[in-house]
């Protein structure tokens, strides 16, 4: 255990956890677009810094992403001084600038005092931030179907050469860990198209429910070695059964106990 | 377009099959087929244990790769800041001219390609024209034609 002070108040924390989820954990409003608990930090979007020094750096500070940095024992933590609020307000500026259409960064500058852009609006791009949670989601579920495309400028998320992703097996991950909700995807007459590529859907054998893609399901089961019978169900369809058979388990056990 | 999958084999043969040497690879194969084919680097992909997507994303992030087959002499017109000044765009017009062709494009005899670069270190030689790899310094417009016939 470690004892670090974040704005002025010390509290408990595991050596080596990053700075970021303990100051979530804490309830302390530090925002993060490029992070989630699924895959390995970047600091990519930048908006998590915070300040960080120690009583023998002698009065010298820094800031640092919190997401990446990890927790060391009598760090002294600062989450809202004036230059980070600065220095975050920036970055949304610029991320306004990027996305203008996107309502998540426009809400998140709002809360900075940026109504609007003081850069130039990209009104006709997308709303990709460049944050790669996709393509690391993707490459953490072992498969990397999509990646960064060409560079500066000109760079995209996209399946190699631009065509239906050979890799990909319609698990859904990139679309829902994307902060902005850039990729697009249809659930349509059992078939999802995702990155122009159509999938199969497994559906409930009981009462018809999209479960996941035949290639997500086959996949897990070979790979993962999740028991082909899991998909034949949809979790609320696993929920009545398992409902059922603790009900009559509790009548059983009234009945012996009588 | 095809190609000879046995170079490719080659190529894959002499360098480590570990991801580490993808770059390697594909440098190989853009010297080999002056453009990086789609069956070679599905096939490095395979041996090297690299996603398809990262060798796509390799393969677009560096000029040195492309895409499209190149012509056989790579013409290369330093635009950087210096060669600007000194008058890059006046070489670029001759050549142009010269080749009926425009930045990034290829003759339909495979021959020549025109590429604008944005600096080559070489500033004290601006303005610079590269055929191949082959620096020309300080070029004139008169001479920009004639080095490129050269080489």
């Amino acid at each position: 255990m470690a004892h670090i002070t974040i704005n002025g108040k010390v509290v408990k924390a595991h050596e080596g956890e990053m700075l970021l989820a303990v100051i979530k954990r804490l309830g302390i409003d530090v925002p993060a677009l490029c992070n989630h608990e699924a895959i390995e930090p970047t600091g990519n979007c930048r908006l998590c810094m915070v300040e960080i020094t120690r009583p023998e750096w002698e009065g010298w500070k820094k800031n640092v992403t919190s997401c990446l940095y990890p927790v060391e024992d009598g760090l002294i933590v600062n989450t809202h001084t004036p230059e980070l609020l600065e220095i975050r307000k920036t970055l949304l500026d610029l991320q306004l600038a990027r996305c203008p259409n996107s309502e998540l960064i426009q809400k998140m500058a709002e809360e900075y005092g940026v109504h609007e852009t003081s850069y130039i609006a990209n009104v006709e791009g997308d709303n990709c931030i460049m944050c790669y949670a996709c393509t690391r989601i993707c490459e953490v579920l072992g498969k990397s179907a999509i990646s960064a495309v060409m560079r500066g400028q000109k760079k995209v998320i996209a399946p190699p050469f631009g065509e239906e992703p050979v890799d990909c097996i319609g698990c859904l991950a990139c679309a829902q860990i994307c902060p902005t909700d850039v990729i697009p995807y249809e659930d349509k007459d059992g078939i999802r198209t995702i990155w122009k590529k159509k999938f199969e859907l497994v559906t409930c054998k009981n009462c018809g429910k999209t479960i996941v893609t035949r290639d997500f399901a086959d996949y897990l089961i070979e790979q993962r070695r999740i028991p082909h019978e899991y998909f034949e169900t949809c979790d609320d369809c696993k929920r009545l059964e398992l409902a059922k058979k603790m009900g009559g388990l509790i009548t059983k056990a009234a009945e012996v106990a009588v | 377009m095809n190609i000879d999958m046995n170079k490719v084999t080659e190529i894959l043969e002499r360098n480590p099959k570990e991801p580490g040497a993808i770059i390697a690879v594909l440098q190989d194969f853009q010297r080999e087929f002056r453009y990086l084919p789609v069956p070679a680097m599905v096939k490095a992909s395979e041996l090297l244990h690299v996603p398809l997507s990262k060798v796509y994303s390799i393969a677009t992030f560096y000029n040195a790769f492309s895409l499209t087959p190149r012509g056989e002499k790579v013409i290369r017109i330093c635009k950087g800041t210096a060669c600007h000044i000194k008058g890059a765009d006046k070489i670029l017009e001759q050549i142009e001219a010269g080749l009926k062709l425009k930045p990034g494009e290829t003759s339909a005899d495979m021959k020549y390609t025109v590429e604008v670069v944005n600096c080559v270190g070489a500033c004290a030689m601006a303005p610079v024209l590269i055929v191949n790899d082959k620096y020309h310094g300080k070029v004139r417009c008169d001479q920009a034609m004639g080095k490129v016939k050269r080489g």
